[in-house]
């Protein structure tokens, strides 16, 4: 039966969610994709490829333990950012929200400083201003490349989570605050035991993006001299001295860039519906 | 290009970390407390310094730390440097001791202290289709020949010789015009050459011509290392695998063509006591 059209001023049943956010976001399709386009630039790389050397899948299976080492330690930094991110960002965005006039200015200022200063900016700072070692008590212990790039990786992440909690207290209704004043819970008690755990929540989807966009953004320590794994693409290509390889080699890297954030993405969709507010 | 802006945001960054620089200790006394001996080297540029499929750092300069090393009676540690970051990690202590296919220049002196002798040259020359059979520079007139976007000697040659330079963006490119005969050669560091040579892709050319415009390298230490205990250690060091021809040997080892520059301090060195 036809709907017959009307004149009449009729609003819509409004729907929460629905396709038109999931089109962004990274689906199998993208993967299968890449993989296609991997597998594709290996093909073309292989009949580019003089007879008599080896063949492209056989070489980027050689230096495979290699670059896998090197994305262990793209993980690994991408791990500890995030750690002290959030253990540094937290307070950050509750400092924003303090009823002290000096405490959430000061807060404002540095959640704006980093969460504005363009990555590689704080990246270079950090390899640069920190000491290659620090004696503690006589004893010495190195901070190597790798460790000061994490911290300056953590930086932009901090001040993230900064906005991630402000936005979060902020998005409980207010009527949460009042009925706890009514029951004579005090600031502090009604921040733990009524806003905060409705935050942990709402936070958990964004906060598993923030740490999407932190992994895919730790190849930028290469720039610095870490040697992850883009760095050790970029030495494997120079060892082989085969331009044909170049497209293949780097694609494979991304492919595992995406293997490894997919899975996150996915949980974030999820994560999202579940605890979407209806 | 992009390596440039890096070295300008380095230096920057630098010159605003440096009033935190901390006293330098006499390094050579360091590295033997230490037990280690920390060279910066290249990691992309094969046969000077390359990963084996192991990640570990392999080449000619690799091989020349490890017996700096070995002379001090020291364990060795490479750290992977770029162009842009080699003289700051110097600087910041980073690292003891540069061998990072970095040319003498005079600017660089002021910065880090480039140990004399130096030890290597590289040079321009050109990689020729057999076709062509290059004997000699003259030989170019007004052929066309491949080169590289911005490299220096582009000019020097075209006006010289007057070889019509076809400039690329990237080796990829030169290459590729190069293979399918746009041009009757390439004219690019000789020492790049080198790794091509072996190459059977390029089993129809060859480098006849007498390398031009030659452009030592140098070993570096810390510019306030240079006149100290450290720095001539360094000196020294050199001095002498240059007169046993130590560094002929590793020229082979790698499968480097020989340069006249390796045989011409040979022979001088030989001489000396």
């Amino acid at each position: 039966m036809r709907v017959a059209q009307t004149d009449l001023p009729v609003l819509r049943p409004f729907r929460i969610g629905g396709g038109e956010r999931e089109k962004w976001r990274l689906s199998a399709r993208h993967g299968v994709f890449l993989a296609a386009a991997f597998v594709l630039s290996a093909g073309v790389a292989q009949a580019q490829s003089a007879p008599s050397a080896p063949a492209i899948l056989a070489t980027i299976w050689k230096w495979t333990p290699l670059l896998a080492e090197g994305f262990a330690l793209n993980i690994a930094m991408s791990f500890l950012a995030m750690a002290i991110g959030t253990v540094a960002g937290v307070p950050l965005g509750l400092g924003q929200i303090s009823l002290r006039r000096p405490v959430r200015d000061t807060s404002w200022v540095v959640t704006q400083f980093f969460r504005n200063s363009p990555w590689l900016v704080l990246l270079f700072y950090c390899m640069l201003l920190m000491p290659f070692e620090i004696s503690i008590a006589g004893t010495t212990v190195s901070l190597p490349g790798w460790l000061k790039s994490t911290i300056g990786l953590s930086l932009p992440v901090m001040a993230n989570v900064s906005e991630l909690v402000r936005g979060a207290v902020r998005s409980i209704p207010y009527g949460q605050w009042e009925a706890a004043e009514a029951m004579a819970f005090s600031r502090s008690q009604t921040l733990r035991m009524v806003i905060l755990p409705q935050c942990v929540k709402r936070m958990t989807p964004p906060w598993m993006n923030l740490y999407a966009i932190l992994t895919v953004a730790t190849p930028l320590t290469s720039v610095v001299g870490v040697s992850e794994a883009m760095t050790l693409t970029g030495d494997i290509l120079s060892s082989e001295g085969r331009t044909e390889l170049l497209v293949p080699m780097y694609l494979y890297l991304l492919l595992a860039f995406f293997l490894y954030c997919y899975p996150i993405a996915r949980a974030t969709v999820a994560l999202e519906r579940r605890f979407q507010v209806r | 290009m992009l390596n440039r802006v890096i070295a300008v945001i380095y230096a920057a960054a630098l010159s605003a970390a440096f009033a935190a620089a901390p006293v330098a200790a006499q390094t050579l006394e360091k590295i033997k407390q230490r037990g280690v001996l920390v060279v910066g080297v290249k990691a992309d540029y094969k046969p000077f310094g390359f990963r084996d499929p192991s990640g570990a750092i392999v080449g000619f300069e690799p091989d020349m730390a490890a017996d700096v090393a070995k002379k001090l009676g020291v364990k060795l540690e490479l750290e992977p440097v770029v162009s842009s970051n080699r003289m700051q990690f110097l600087q910041q202590g980073k690292i003891d001791l540069m061998i990072a296919t970095m040319n003498d220049k005079p600017d660089r002196r002021k910065v880090v202290g480039i140990i004399d002798p130096l030890y290597y040259a590289s040079g321009v020359n050109v990689l020729g289709n057999k076709k062509a059979a290059l004997k000699n520079w003259e030989q170019l007139k007004g052929q066309k020949v491949c080169g590289i976007q911005g490299a220096w000697y582009n000019k020097p040659v075209a006006e010289k010789y007057g070889a019509d330079i076809v400039a690329f963006k990237g080796q990829t490119e030169a290459e590729t015009a190069l293979l399918q005969g746009n041009c009757i050669g390439w004219v690019y560091d000789d020492t790049a050459f080198a790794e091509r040579l072996a190459d059977p892709k390029w089993k129809d050319f060859e480098m006849t011509l007498p390398t031009i415009l030659e452009e030592p390298w140098g070993m570096a230490v810390k510019l306030e290392e240079r006149e100290g205990e450290w720095g001539k250690f360094m000196s020294k060091f050199i001095a002498d695998e240059h007169k046993s021809g130590r560094f002929i040997e590793l020229e082979k080892k790698w499968k480097i063509p020989a340069s006249a520059f390796l045989k011409k301090m040979h022979e001088e060195y030989k001489g000396k006591s």
